[in-house]
C-alpha cells in the first residue's frame, strides 16, 4: 500500500459554540492549501452520524490514510472518531485531533486572533498526523475470579454480589471475623432498624456461599501482575485453633484463665474477653482464636500445668504449634474496601478524652447502648459501687472532622446523623435524661435524614449551635465551656458525660494497601478514584475498584451502593473475559538506554522493570515496560534523558514538528 | 602532609588484587603546573602518580566515560573492579552515578583523598606566568606551596583555590572503600552568593550577559565530554530525528544546548566544576548549573550524590513538596 500522507481535515462547528468565535470557513480554507491535504470539509457536528458519515465516505472514496478533526478536546470525542476510521478500514490511531474549543473558542473572546489561533492548532495537527503509525490493541484474559479486600459491609455486599453472579471470590479479612464497623453499630439512622439484624444474614451468606472463599484473619501481603492477571499472597495467621474441629461452643473462652481480664477490642475496649475469643456472637466464621499477644501460653511458654483451653476442648482443636500459612492464587479483579478508622479524640486534648472517663466517642457510646455490648445496652458509666445513670448528656459534633486544626479538612457526612441517633437511643434508654448537641452546622442531607433531625429536636434534644472551647472537671461534673453563637452568650455547661462525635479518618495501615497496589491517595488521605464524577470507583490501576470509607467517609446505604458498583464494574471485566490494553504505550529503545532507571522510578503504575541484556557481549541492564501495565502517561518518556523511552503517537519526532509550527507560524 | 610514597603503595597493592583491571589517579603533566589522570595497570606504573593541590581533575567521569568494546563470542566480558582515587567531590559523583546505576558498586574501588582544596589553573598561570617547566605543588598551613624552578613559593589558599572549593562543604569522600591520608577539617560555607549576584539583575541585564557568553561558545562539548554525570552512550543532543539542537554554532544553537544541558543536570549536578574548567572560552557554566542547584536545595531540600541508598529527586516526590512555583 502507498503509505503517501493523504490528509483529511474536518472542521467541527460545534453548534455555534466554536463558530461563533472561529471563523470556520477560513480555517477550512487554509487547510485546503496545507501540505498533503486532501480534502478539507467543515460541518455543524462532526460527531454527529451525518458527520461522521462525511469522514468515512471520504476515507473510502478519497483514499484518505490520514484524518484531522478540528473540535474539542480528544477528552470528549477521540473514541468516536477513533470508530469512525476504524469503520472504514482505516487503523483508529491515524487520527489527530486538533482541540480548537476548550483551548480556543471558548477561551477566546478576540474572533481575528482565535481564527488565527485555530489555524496554528489545526496546521500543527496536520503536520503530527503525517507521521502517525498504525497501532494495535492487544488483548489479554481476564482470570475469572476476583480479591476482596477487607470484610466489612462493603467487602460483604461486592462479595456477594460477584459471587452470585458465578465467579470465585477471594474474601480477605484481616480481624478474625467479618462484618466490620457495621457490626459494632446498634441501630442505623435515620429508620433505627437494628444493624446486626440487617447485616448478620449477609455475613451468613458469605460464609455458605460456594463461590466465596473466606480468608479471615489474613493480610494481603503482595499483589503483582496487572488487569485480568493479578497474582496475590496472602498470609493467614495462626489462630492456633484449628478451624476444621472447632465448633464454636465457646467451653475454651470459659475456661481462659484471662476470661474477663483483657479488653474487647470489639467493645471499643469497655467489655472484656477472654485470652481465646470469638470477637462477637455472631462472628463468621464462628471459629475461635487465640491472641497471641495475651495469651499466657504463647507469650511466657507456660499456662498453670497446661492450658486450659486445650483441656476444655472436647474436638482437640487447641493447636499452639499452628504456624502462619501463605495462600497465593490469583485473580482477575481487585475491590478495595478497607474502610476507616475513628478519628482518636486525643489529638484534641482541650475535650479531656484521655484524661476524663466520662468523655466517651460516638462508637464507645454505640455499644453502650447496645443490646449486645458491655452492660446489655444499659446507660451506665463506672463501675461497681461508682456506677450511675448519667443523666446531663452533650454531644459535640465535629471532633476531628472540618477542622484544619488536626489536618482534616472534610466532613465526615455520618457524624450529624449518628448523634441524632445516639441522642434519640440515650433519651430513650435513660427517663428524664436532658440531652443537647453542640454543633458547628446540621447537614440532614440524605433520604430521610431531614425528617429525623426535625423529629429527634420534637422530641426534646436541645440543638446549641457553639464549639466548645474546652472541657473540665468540676466536682462530679464534666463543664464544658462554650459560645452559644446564635446568642451570643458564652456558657459553662455542667454535664454527666460528653459524647464526641468523632469523625472518620483513613485507616492507619492504609499506606500498606497504597503500597501494595500503588493507589493514589486525595488531598484528604482516602484512597483516590480515577475520576471524581464519572469514574467514581475505579482507581488508576485498571482492575482495581474501590468500595466504602476507604475510598471516603460515607453512610451504610451510599457504602453499600459503591460495593455494588464496584462489584459491577468488576464483572464487567470478568463476564467479557478478555481486556484490551492501551495502544498508545511507551517503549523503550534497548539499544540507547543507558539503564539509570528513572523511568522505573517514576513509574506511577509499576509498569517498567529494568532488565539484564547483553550489548554486544557486555552485560548491561535496560528499562523495558511491561505492555498490560502502562497506561500512556507518559511520565517516563518526560524523565528520560537520552530520549530512549518514547510514548507510541507521542514520540518526541511526531511532537517537535508540531512545536516547530506552533513556533514559526505568526 | 600528603604521602605519596604511601598512596603509591596503596596503588601497588590495589593493581595486584585479582579483581582490580586498573586504577585511575593523577600525574603530573606536560609542563608548568598541569597534571593529567593516570591509568596504573601495573604495580611499576604507580611510581608516577601525585597527589597534590593540582590534581583538579573529577576522574570519576572515567567510569563511564570507557568505551565498551565487543567482546568476541567465547569470551567472558572483563567484570574486574576499576579503582578510583577521589576527592570529597568527586566522590559524590561516584555516589550519584551508583544511585542512577550508571556503575555498579562492585565494579568499582573508591580510594578517598581527603582534600584541603585544588587550584584554579587559570589563578595560577596568571600569578606565574609563562611556566614551562614542571612544578609541583603542596598544601601548607592554609597556603599552597609552589616548587618553582627558581625556589618554593607559598601562596595564601584563598588567592588560587578553585571557585567550587572556597565554598566546598564535602572536602572528605562521601563513600570509599579505603582511605588514604587524614580526614579534613570542613573550612567551606556555601550561600551561593554568585547565583544570587546574577539573580539580583533585571531580565535584560541577565539575559546579555547569558547572551554574550552563549555566542562566545563553539559547541566542542567539552562540558558535556568531562561531566560525570553526562554518560548517556547516545546523548539525546548528538540525535539527528528529532533534532533538538542544530549542528548550526549560533546563539540560539548554543543557548538551547547548555539550557538542555543545565536541565538534564537539575538534581543531580554534583558541582565538581569541571565543566567549567575545561571550558576553552570561559563561559560560566556552573552559574548555571549552580541557579538549579539553589532551586533544588530551597524548594525540596535536596541535594544529590550524598546517599547511594537514596533516590533520585525526580522520584522524591512527597505529598508535602512545595508546589507555590507551579502556576
Amino acid at each position: 500500500m502507498n503509505n503517501k500522507p493523504k490528509i483529511g481535515v474536518y472542521v467541527c462547528h460545534c453548534g455555534i459554540n466554536i463558530a461563533k468565535t472561529v471563523d470556520v470557513e477560513a480555517v477550512t480554507e487554509f487547510a485546503s492549501r496545507l501540505p498533503n491535504v486532501k480534502v478539507v470539509r467543515n460541518y455543524a457536528y462532526m460527531c454527529s452520524d451525518p458527520g461522521q458519515l462525511l469522514i468515512r465516505e471520504d476515507i473510502e472514496k478519497e483514499g484518505l490514510n490520514r484524518v484531522v478533526v478540528a473540535s474539542c478536546s480528544p477528552r470528549m470525542h477521540e473514541n468516536t472518531f477513533r470508530k469512525t476510521l476504524a469503520a472504514a478500514g482505516l487503523n483508529p490511531y491515524y487520527l489527530e485531533m486538533a482541540n480548537i474549543r476548550e483551548q480556543c473558542s471558548w477561551v477566546h473572546e478576540d474572533r481575528d486572533e482565535a481564527t488565527a489561533k485555530a489555524k496554528k492548532l489545526v496546521y500543527a495537527a496536520v503536520v503530527k498526523a503525517r507521521l502517525l503509525e498504525p497501532l494495535y490493541e492487544k488483548e489479554v484474559d481476564v482470570e475469572p475470579a476476583s480479591l476482596v479486600i477487607g470484610g466489612g459491609i462493603a467487602g460483604i455486599q461486592a462479595a456477594l454480589d460477584i459471587a452470585n453472579a458465578g465467579f470465585k471470590v477471594y474474601l480477605v479479612e484481616k480481624t478474625p471475623s467479618v462484618g466490620g464497623r457495621m457490626s459494632q453499630l446498634d441501630k442505623t439512622f435515620p429508620t433505627l432498624d437494628c444493624s446486626a439484624c440487617i447485616l448478620t444474614p449477609k455475613m451468613v451468606d458469605v460464609a455458605n456461599h460456594p463461590n466465596i472463599e473466606l480468608l479471615a484473619y489474613s493480610r494481603v501481603e503482595e499483589i503483582s501482575g496487572y488487569v485480568g492477571n493479578f497474582a496475590v499472597k496472602v498470609r493467614k495467621r495462626a489462630r492456633y485453633v484449628d478451624v476444621d474441629k472447632c465448633t464454636g461452643c465457646g467451653i475454651c473462652a470459659q475456661e481462659c484463665r484471662l476470661a474477663g481480664r483483657i479488653p474487647s477490642e470489639f467493645d471499643m475496649n469497655m467489655g472484656k474477653r477472654a485470652a481465646v475469643y470469638l470477637p462477637f456472637p455472631q462472628a463468621v466464621p464462628a471459629k475461635y482464636t487465640i491472641d497471641p499477644e495475651r495469651c499466657l501460653f504463647l507469650t511466657r511458654g507456660k499456662c498453670g500445668k497446661s492450658p486450659k483451653c486445650a483441656d476444655a476442648c472436647a474436638s482437640g482443636a487447641i493447636n499452639f504449634e499452628q504456624q502462619d500459612e501463605i495462600v497465593e492464587f490469583k485473580v482477575g479483579t481487585v475491590i478495595v474496601a478497607t474502610g476507616f478508622d475513628t478519628f482518636d479524640p486525643a489529638r484534641k486534648p482541650e475535650y479531656g478524652y484521655s484524661d476524663y472517663a466520662n468523655v466517651l466517642t460516638g462508637l464507645e457510646l454505640e455499644r453502650l447502648v447496645s443490646a449486645s455490648g458491655p452492660t446489655g445496652g444499659a446507660v451506665v458509666l463506672g463501675e461497681g459501687e461508682n456506677a450511675f445513670v448519667p443523666k446531663d448528656i452533650a454531644f459535640i459534633k465535629c471532633v476531628g472532622s472540618r477542622d484544619k486544626s488536626v489536618g482534616n479538612e472534610y466532613c465526615s457526612r455520618v457524624c450529624c446523623m449518628y448523634t441524632a441517633k445516639l441522642a434519640h437511643l440515650v433519651q430513650e434508654k435513660v427517663p428524664g435524661a436532658n440531652v443537647r448537641v453542640y454543633y458547628m452546622d446540621v447537614r440532614a442531607f440524605g433520604k430521610g435524614f431531614e425528617e429525623f433531625y426535625d423529629r429527634v429536636r420534637r422530641e426534646g434534644i436541645r440543638y446549641i449551635r457553639g464549639n466548645p472551647s474546652e472541657i473540665f472537671k468540676r466536682g462530679d461534673k464534666l463543664v464544658i465551656k462554650v459560645e452559644d453563637t446564635l446568642a451570643a452568650t458564652p456558657l459553662e455547661d455542667e454535664v454527666d458525660m460528653v459524647v464526641l462525635a468523632v469523625g472518620l479518618e483513613p485507616r492507619k495501615d492504609a499506606r500498606e494497601i497504597i503500597d501494595i497496589l500503588r493507589l493514589s491517595q486525595s488531598a484528604d488521605r482516602f484512597y483516590l478514584e480515577a475520576h471524581p464524577k464519572l469514574a467514581p470507583v475505579d482507581t488508576a490501576t485498571d482492575g482495581v475498584f474501590l468500595a466504602g470509607c476507604a475510598q471516603g467517609p460515607k453512610d451504610i446505604p451510599d457504602t453499600v451502593a459503591q460495593a455494588k458498583g464496584a462489584a459491577s464494574s468488576a464483572l464487567v471485566l470478568l463476564s467479557s473475559g478478555k481486556v484490551k490494553i492501551q495502544a498508545q504505550i511507551s517503549f523503550v529503545n534497548e539499544n540507547t538506554c543507558r539503564g539509570c532507571g528513572y523511568c522505573v522510578e517514576i513509574c506511577p503504575y509499576g509498569a517498567i522493570d529494568l532488565v539484564a541484556v547483553n550489548r554486544m557481549g557486555n552485560p548491561v541492564q535496560v528499562a523495558r515496560v511491561n505492555e498490560a501495565l502502562c497506561k500512556g502517561c507518559g511520565a517516563c518518556a518526560a524523565a528520560c534523558f537520552s530520549g530512549s523511552v518514547q510514548q507510541k503517537s507521542f514520540m518526541d519526532r511526531q511532537i517537535l514538528p508540531q512545536i516547530a509550527v506552533l513556533g514559526v507560524m505568526k | 602532609m600528603v604521602d605519596v610514597e604511601k598512596l603509591k603503595e596503596i596503588a601497588r597493592e590495589t593493581v595486584s588484587r585479582d579483581d582490580v583491571k586498573y586504577l585511575i589517579g593523577w600525574r603530573q603533566g606536560t609542563y608548568g603546573f598541569r597534571t593529567a589522570p593516570h591509568f596504573v595497570g601495573t604495580p611499576e606504573e604507580a611510581d608516577n602518580l601525585i597527589f597534590s593541590p593540582l590534581c583538579s581533575h573529577n576522574l570519576a567521569t572515567y567510569l563511564t566515560l570507557v568505551e565498551k568494546l565487543p567482546v568476541p563470542r567465547g569470551q567472558d566480558p572483563d567484570s574486574r573492579k576499576v579503582a578510583l582515587l577521589v576527592k570529597g567531590c568527586d566522590s559524590r559523583a561516584v555516589v550519584q552515578q551508583l544511585i542512577e546505576q550508571g556503575i555498579g558498586r562492585d565494579s568499582v574501588f573508591v580510594i578517598g583523598c581527603p582534600c584541603r582544596g585544588v587550584v584554579d589553573l587559570k589563578k595560577v598561570e596568571a600569578k606565574f606566568p609563562g611556566m614551562r617547566e614542571k612544578v609541583s605543588a603542596t598544601w601548607g598551613n592554609g597556603t599552597i606551596i609552589f616548587n618553582l624552578p627558581n625556589g618554593n613559593v607559598e601562596v595564601p589558599r584563598q588567592e588560587v583555590l578553585a571557585g567550587k572549593c572556597l565554598t566546598c562543604r564535602y572536602p572528605n569522600p562521601l563513600l570509599s572503600d579505603l582511605n588514604f591520608g587524614e580526614e579534613v577539617a570542613v573550612w567551606g560555607s556555601d550561600d551561593y552568593a554568585d547565583v544570587k549576584n546574577l539573580e539580583a539583575g533585571s531580565p535584560q541585564e541577565r539575559w546579555s550577559f547569558w547572551e554574550e557568553k552563549f555566542a562566545s561558545c563553539m559547541r566542542c562539548y567539552s562540558c558535556r565530554n568531562v561531566c560525570p554525570m553526562c554518560y548517556c552512550e547516545d546523548c539525546v543532543l548528538d540525535r539527528l530525528n528529532p533534532q533538538w539542537v542544530m549542528r548550526s554554532v549560533n546563539t540560539a544553537e548554543n543557548t538551547a544546548f547548555h539550557l538542555a544541558r543545565a536541565f538534564h543536570l537539575a538534581g543531580r549536578c554534583i558541582e565538581c566544576g569541571e565543566c567549567e574548567r575545561v571550558c576553552p572560552v570561559d563561559i560560566p557554566i556552573m552559574k548555571l548549573n549552580r541557579k538549579l542547584s539553589k532551586e533544588v536545595r530551597e524548594k525540596y531540600a535536596f541535594e544529590p550524590g550524598l546517599d547511594p541508598e537514596s533516590k533520585p529527586l525526580q522520584a522524591s516526590y512527597r505529598p508535602d513538596d512545595k508546589e507555590d512555583f507551579i502556576l
